[in-house]
């Protein structure tokens, strides 16, 4: 009997072993972006070509360093990224393949990289959500106006560690100097005391509880809110919106085919689902992103692109700036 | 006997080699780093490292003594009713990893959290309900995760220690406190040690709670360095920091550990337990219920009402299961190599007792003093630099697993080791067993209780394991842990709370199993 019960365990681990070996041919996508998102796209785009996608979730940034340390050895064949920061790092560290023009040509080259080795595909803005209950941060126009004094105890911000943030203050980087965007975050620090929020949804469920009277925030978490609770005191504000006023921050989400990738063709397939006007409108609805792709609807009640002002820097310079913008934040020592 | 022993050093020096990968990759790229990149890191991070991750181990180790010490004392001097049932509810916040202790008081304490209802209930909305995004947030939620061992180690050292000296100091006029602070707690010094040695080990590797939490302890750092900024060697020379940091907390631990022999070596009467009066027993009730409350009951009542939901929303699909089996292979399989692959070093230490068996020892348990990222850093790129076939395969999961929890296999056979004099195997031998029936029928079944213990703890810790995993794993290979990170990141509660709930789960039979065997023992 114990023997019998020991053998088993052998045999199960052997076993376990033998599985891992074997695995089928599909197509494998490292995605740093939420599964509730990629999984309908992936539903549809398995519906359409028959090919099977393995999702490999984590964070868009350790899956970088992934697909990196891995280098041909990797069986990634799509990375895609929250954020155009890992996407560009990606490109400049060489990990990706540069895709043929053709097939990607219907998004706005802006939105690209400069040798097509990736794709923006949503893309969302950091905008304000002020509460409608006080008026206490009525006054702010700017994100630079969030260093405020008066905004004392009043703010809500992410920890520093967010992709999202750290491309937004890449932005304020390259739209102003250094110096500006220093003093900015040290404003901001005193104003937060030492207490940031771990996640956006929460800085909005803290303005629409009357915690806080403003947040720094991606449009479409104020829109998820909305949906739960419609009469939620909270509004959107674009910031930076004057004359010489520098526009609001935009971010993509997109995808790179994997340098080393065997199934190329399929990646290719994938990518060109993903750009296709069905592809675009899942983007759009899913999450309430701005599709990249011209003419594509974005979802009810988000404001449209065309008015209101976005801050004119390349999404590349989200990655080729990254550095930099880490060591601004760490010398200023945002929470 | 020479070939044993040739069999024996042949394997337990491959063991070893095997568990020094990560060490090597650690002293070949932080041999990087230049001179002037060494003092920039010295000024610019270590000095806010050190301080953040000593005051952190500190009041862990402080927080754990409290619980541990008081719980283990209480139960094993007192008799009162359910007395068993409160041992069980010391060990069960074993079966609950770190970051989930860490993702539900989150939660709980948020103004919208049970905790956080209850605060503003009693002390109005005015005033801010406490965060945990602090020290003590942190140094709170490793206590209760990690104060279980310091209780094991406590009430066994107990339950052997010797009572004739405590009542001699009280016929020589001491009161009871006198006895505690006096005869009894110093003869707790090793297990004390010992335990603490175990909870400080844990603060300093600690990813997940730390991570959660925001934490900058060095592990966390080191992840962020590596991950963030992909600075390999900045972040291999922050490990070797660590290295050092862990080195010296198991000498000291070793230190105190020897003096143990001095206690434990004569005849121990047999302890009886004083029965608590009524009184007593409330209070021993309300001390323990206060500990079980926050560091078992309210954390699965919070998963098992967002179970009921993910239950009533069809979320447990089958690809949850997959998981689950995922989970308990990956488990199962790293916890029967790791017992097989540290016999030979238990063995090789018990037949020479010298100096190259005692740095063997050490040299397997470097898994102890690396963190979880590094570790899987420094098998990948093993990996991919000689044995590239078999990359992306689970079995450089398993090593991976292997490596890292071979320590606690390593002492769960040390110990019973100890029992093993060459005599008993000499004697084996002359009766005329060949080497291998001498190691089947008279090796294993001595160190049979090692063997289960060293299984069972390897079995625990794998099925928890996140950072190794996170980064090792098959393509598509989801485990419970990575999806609970997963979720936990996303905020879908309702679906990182079964992944939770069956972990603890899991994890019940077989601590039932180590326990059973461990009263049986001590009777």
């Amino acid at each position: 009997m114990k023997r019998g019960i020991i053998s088993l365990i052998i045999m199960w681990s052997m076993l376990a072993v033998q599985i891992g070996v074997a695995q089928a041919e599909e197509l494998v996508v490292y995605s740093g972006r939420s599964d509730k998102f990629v999984k309908p796209v992936v539903k549809a785009f398995t519906e359409k070509t028959d090919i099977k996608v393995t999702l490999h979730a984590g964070s868009s940034t350790a899956l970088l360093n992934k697909l990196k340390l891995e280098g041909k050895r990797s069986r990634a064949d799509l990375y895609i990224s929250n954020d155009a920061g890992n996407l560009q790092k990606g490109a400049d560290l060489g990990l990706f393949k540069p895709m043929k023009d053709d097939l990607i040509k219907v998004i706005p080259a802006n939105y690209r990289a400069k040798d097509n080795s990736w794709v923006g595909l949503s893309a969302r803005a950091r905008v304000l959500v002020v509460s409608t209950k006080d008026n206490s941060a009525d006054f702010v126009k700017s994100v630079f106006d969030l260093a405020d004094p008066r905004l004392k105890g009043k703010l809500g911000i992410t920890h520093s560690g967010n992709e999202s943030y750290i491309a937004g203050v890449t932005v304020y980087m390259r739209a102003n100097d250094d110096k500006k965007v220093k003093d900015w975050l040290a404003g901001m620090k005193s104003n937060v005391n030492g207490s940031v929020f771990n996640k956006h949804s929460k800085i909005v469920k803290a303005v629409a509880s009357g915690k806080k009277s403003i947040g720094l925030v991606n449009h479409y978490y104020v829109f998820r809110h909305l949906d739960k609770k419609p009469d939620a005191p909270i509004k959107i504000v674009m910031p930076d919106q004057s004359n010489d006023g520098m526009g609001v921050a935009w971010n993509v989400a997109g995808a790179a085919i994997a340098k080393q990738s065997k199934n190329s063709a399929a990646a290719e397939k994938f990518i060109a689902f993903m750009v296709s006007e069905a592809g675009q409108k899942l983007f759009a609805e899913v999450n309430r992103e701005y599709p990249t792709r011209d003419g594509i609807p974005t979802a009810k009640n988000v404001p449209a692109r065309s008015s209101y002002k976005v801050a004119d820097v390349p999404m590349r310079d989200l990655g080729t700036y990254r550095n930099a913008t880490l060591d601004v934040i760490e010398a200023v020592g945002m929470p | 006997m020479v070939k044993i022993l040739s069999t024996r050093s042949v394997l337990s020096t491959s063991v070893v080699l095997l568990a020094s990968i990560p060490l090597i990759y650690v002293l070949i790229n932080s041999g990087q780093l230049s001179i002037p990149q060494w003092s920039n890191l010295w000024s610019a991070r270590l000095p806010g490292l050190l301080w953040n991750t000593l005051t952190l181990a500190i009041l862990v180790a402080i927080g754990s003594f409290v619980l541990g010490v008081s719980s283990a004392w209480l139960i094993t001097r007192r008799e009162f009713i359910g007395r068993r049932v409160a041992t069980w509810l010391m060990i069960l916040p074993l079966t609950i990893p770190t970051y989930v202790f860490a993702h539900i008081y989150t939660s709980l304490t948020e103004s919208s959290g049970w905790l956080g209802q209850l605060w503003t209930m009693i002390f109005g909305p005015e005033i801010q309900n406490p965060e945990l995004y602090n020290v003590f947030g942190v140094a709170f939620v490793l206590s209760i995760a990690g104060f279980s061992y310091v209780f094991l180690l406590v009430s066994d050292a107990l339950t052997r220690s010797r009572v004739d000296i405590e009542e001699a100091a009280r016929l020589h006029g001491l009161n009871s406190r006198q006895v505690f602070w006096r005869i009894s707690l110093p003869m707790l010094r090793p297990a004390i040690a010992a335990g603490l040695a175990l909870v400080v080990l844990h603060v300093l590797s600690d990813f997940g709670a730390v991570s959660m939490l925001r934490y900058q302890t060095f592990t966390l750092s080191i992840y962020l360095q590596m991950s963030g900024r992909f600075d390999l060697q900045a972040a291999a020379g922050l490990s070797l920091v660590l290295v050092l940091l862990s080195l010296t907390f198991l000498i000291l631990e070793r230190f105190f550990r020897d003096r143990q022999r001095y206690y434990s070596a004569a005849q121990a009467q047999r302890m009886k337990r004083r029965p608590a009066s009524k009184t007593e027993m409330v209070l021993i009730w309300s001390w323990l219920g206060g500990i079980t409350l926050f560091a078992f009951a309210l954390p699965v009542t919070w998963m098992l009402a967002w179970s009921w939901e993910a239950w009533q929303l069809d979320l447990i699909t089958e690809e949850f299961w997959g998981y689950v089996k995922n989970s308990i292979s990956i488990s199962v399989a790293a916890a029967t190599f790791a017992t097989i692959a540290a016999l030979p070093v238990a063995l090789f230490h018990a037949r020479l007792r010298n100096k190259i068996s005692q740095s063997y020892l050490h040299m397997a348990s470097i898994g102890f003093v690396l963190p979880g990222p590094v570790i899987a850093l420094g098998i990948l790129s093993f990996v991919l630099s000689t044995l590239p076939f078999i990359y992306g395969t689970i079995i450089v999961l398993v090593l991976a697993m292997l490596i890292r929890f071979l320590p606690l296999a390593v002492q769960a056979q040390e110990a019973s080791v100890q029992q093993l004099s060459p005599s008993i195997e000499e004697a084996g031998r002359s009766l005329g067993a060949s080497p291998w029936e001498n190691l089947r029928r008279v090796t294993i079944p001595v160190l049979r209780t090692g063997l289960v213990s060293a299984w069972v703890l390897v079995f625990i810790d794998t099925l928890k394991e996140l950072p190794a995993t996170l980064l090792l794993r098959p393509t598509g290979f989801d485990t419970l842990p990575v999806r609970i990170w997963i979720e936990a990141s996303e905020e879908m509660l309702e679906l990182a709370a079964p992944a939770a709930l069956m972990l603890m789960l899991g994890t019940l039979p077989v601590l039932w199993f180590l326990m059973r065997q461990h009263d049986a023992s001590t009777r």
